[in-house]
């Protein structure tokens, strides 16, 4: 018996309830019973084209019905699958692929050209050997398969796999500059997949958002809760998700019963949503996670959406989830943000003081989390594993795992975690992960400049922007700006830009000799109040 | 009319690179979603008009071909 696998849901809802819409989009569907099919077929072609099991697989897809079959078909496949993001420099998408050494390339019409070029211009690794959804390049040793290839393709010969097998691998940004591949298994998936969908209620009758794009960690709840539970999971079109007054009027026409996105796609919904003349009674849940949430929105939020419960989702993607606030009364009529909240029922936590000791309740420290959802660690990176874990050995001699999530929490009681800080430079952008230093040695690594430092200043709707300033060996002008714009666009994912970079003739420091980064920040902060004074004037 | 738009769009929203006119403007990271607020504030200074929140929709932005569109029928109705 190979134990519970991510993919055995979508062939369970298949067996049941075959004509149930899966995934949505636009005006588009896929059923249950389509999806299983599909993606039989995918895991058929894979595994026909040289896919082993353990191997990873690349997604490089928009927001698609192709995007389930392809997660689905690989799990099949025996294989692991590795989202990547279609809008990221190419060459970090070929560093990606190199990091985790993948077998095949899966991709669709909208990125068949950039996989393309991508494929002729990177190297990817002895490895590498399949691509499916575009052509390969002329004298590559490389397998090139099309989507209309699928009716065609042999009975499957499914794998024999197990709980512990990998199954999914999520990058995020590393402080060094290459990125790191958070490796889940599929107990991890299916652990996570089951809790989230039981504490928020997903049942056959819901509707699902997904608002996030497959490589950013939120979309595990849209891909894995939704079939988990036989829903409908309805993909929002990237443009929707530019365009608040047409994200609501999805919203209503598709009458979802779950919302979960970062705070600030909230926060743009209210403010350019024409809320006022939609229906949104259907939400009975709207999930928000990935940083904090300022009251003040959430309370004008709520007049909208009167028939849901807000919720905080908190958990590093390491974890999935870990935590959870349901907002509460009092939490509305706050001035701070609603707290992260209490370990969810299958999580344990603890905080950590700097020299590792458990603390008491009631401290402020570092949380650290045991779980099954936990992943199993950084893909290939035992120098950042025998870091990321804390084992704690029980009054018996047990060990057990925890994930240090580098987050500085403060326990309000009853078990109540709120978000302090982090241990670390690490900040969020919209949601999405960023190592400070990342951005800085892309920067310092430009000819011409001497020293860069990065900080995060409140930008428009209370969202956080990255400001940057630099000094350089000698004056050029425009020109070094210019260079280290295209460094930056060739080296860092699009969130993870400047929003403001300037030149500065000295730093200042601290008495200790270092940048110092919050008189940095303050410098951003007025210039920008100026620039607004000025502008209204 | 579509060129005025055009030209607004490559200079202040595209750093000069140049956009098919019928081209999907909002997909491939050519334009963010901070980026839509900028754009309908540079496109009601230059065309003196207003635009309210349930217009910047989908079928209003797509493509420059689609914008200027808009903002001609926008700024007729005054």
């Amino acid at each position: 018996m190979s134990g519970r696998l991510l993919h055995h849901w979508v062939d369970e809802a298949a067996a049941r309830a075959p004509n149930v819409p899966a995934f949505r989009m636009r005006d588009d569907e896929i059923t249950y019973e389509r999806l299983a099919r599909k993606s039989d077929q995918l895991a058929a072609l894979l595994i026909e084209g040289g896919v082993r099991p353990g191997d990873r697989v690349g997604l490089y897809l928009n927001k698609s019905l192709e995007t389930p079959v392809a997660l689905f078909g690989v799990l099949k496949a025996g294989a692991a699958y590795a989202p990547l993001d279609p809008t990221a420099p190419m060459s970090r998408t070929a560093a990606v692929m190199r990091e985790c050494g993948v077998r095949a390339l899966i991709t669709h019409e909208p990125k068949a050209r950039a996989a393309e070029t991508l494929l002729s211009t990177e190297n990817l690794g002895d490895d590498f050997a399949l691509v499916i959804g575009a052509a390969a390049p002329p004298a590559a040793s490389l397998r090139a398969i099309s989507w209309s290839a699928l009716d065609a393709a042999p009975s499957l010969d499914e794998p024999d796999r197990t709980e512990d097998d990998i199954a999914y691998i999520i990058f995020t940004s590393g402080s060094t500059g290459a990125p790191k591949g958070i490796t889940h298994t599929h107990r991890s998936g299916v652990a996570y997949a089951l809790a989230a969908a039981e504490l928020y209620e997903v049942s056959p009758d819901s509707r699902l958002s997904n608002h996030s794009p497959l490589h950013f960690d939120m979309s595990t709840f849209d891909y894995l809760s939704g079939p988990c539970a036989g829903a409908c999971t309805v993909i929002i079109p990237e443009a929707y998700a530019m365009l608040p007054a047409s994200m609501s009027t999805l919203i209503e026409q598709e009458r979802f019963t779950h919302w979960y996105s970062v705070p600030f796609a909230l926060i743009q919904l209210l403010e350019h949503g024409a809320l006022d003349q939609r229906d949104l009674a259907s939400l009975r849940w709207v999930m928000f996670g990935g940083e904090p949430f300022p009251a003040k929105y959430l309370r004008a939020l709520r007049a909208h959406m009167p028939n849901a419960t807000f919720s905080n989702v908190y958990g590093p993607a390491e974890v999935n989830q870990c935590t959870y606030h349901h907002v509460l009364q009092e939490d509305f009529a706050a001035e701070t943000p609603p707290p992260i909240g209490k370990t969810w029922a299958i999580a344990d936590g603890i905080q950590l003081d700097e020299h590792d000791a458990i603390m008491n309740t009631g401290s402020i420290g570092e949380l650290a989390i045991a779980s099954d959802t936990m992943m199993e660690g950084y893909w290939g990176r035992g120098d950042l594993n025998a870091k990321a874990f804390y084992t704690r050995i029980g009054d018996d001699g047990a060990k057990t795992k925890y994930y240090r999530t580098g987050d500085i929490v403060r326990d309000l009681g009853d078990g109540i975690y709120e978000f302090v800080g982090r241990k670390d430079r690490q900040t969020k952008v919209r949601g999405y992960r960023v190592e400070l230093e990342e951005v800085e040695s892309v920067i310092s690594a430009v000819a011409g400049v001497s020293e860069a430092a990065a900080v995060i200043i409140e930008g428009a709707s209370g969202s956080a922007e990255i400001a940057s300033s630099f000094t350089a060996q000698m004056d050029d002008g425009d020109d070094l700006i210019n260079r280290i714009q295209s460094a930056v666009a060739e080296k860092l994912p699009v969130y993870a830009a400047p929003a403001h970079l300037e030149r500065i003739a000295s730093f200042p420091r601290t008495t200790s000799g270092k940048i110092d980064r919050n008189a940095v920040a303050r410098q951003f902060s007025i210039a920008k109040s100026e620039e607004a004074i000025a502008h209204a004037g | 009319m579509r060129d005025d738009v055009r030209a607004l769009v490559i200079e202040k929203m595209l750093d000069g690179k140049d956009v098919p006119d019928g081209e999907d403007l909002l997909i491939s990271g050519l334009i963010d979603s901070l980026g839509v607020m900028r754009l309908v504030r540079l496109l009601e200074a230059r065309f003196s008009i207003t635009i309210p929140a349930e217009d910047v929709i989908f079928e209003h932005f797509a493509s420059i071909d689609d914008l200027a569109a808009y903002v001609e029928r926008r700024k007729a109705a005054g």
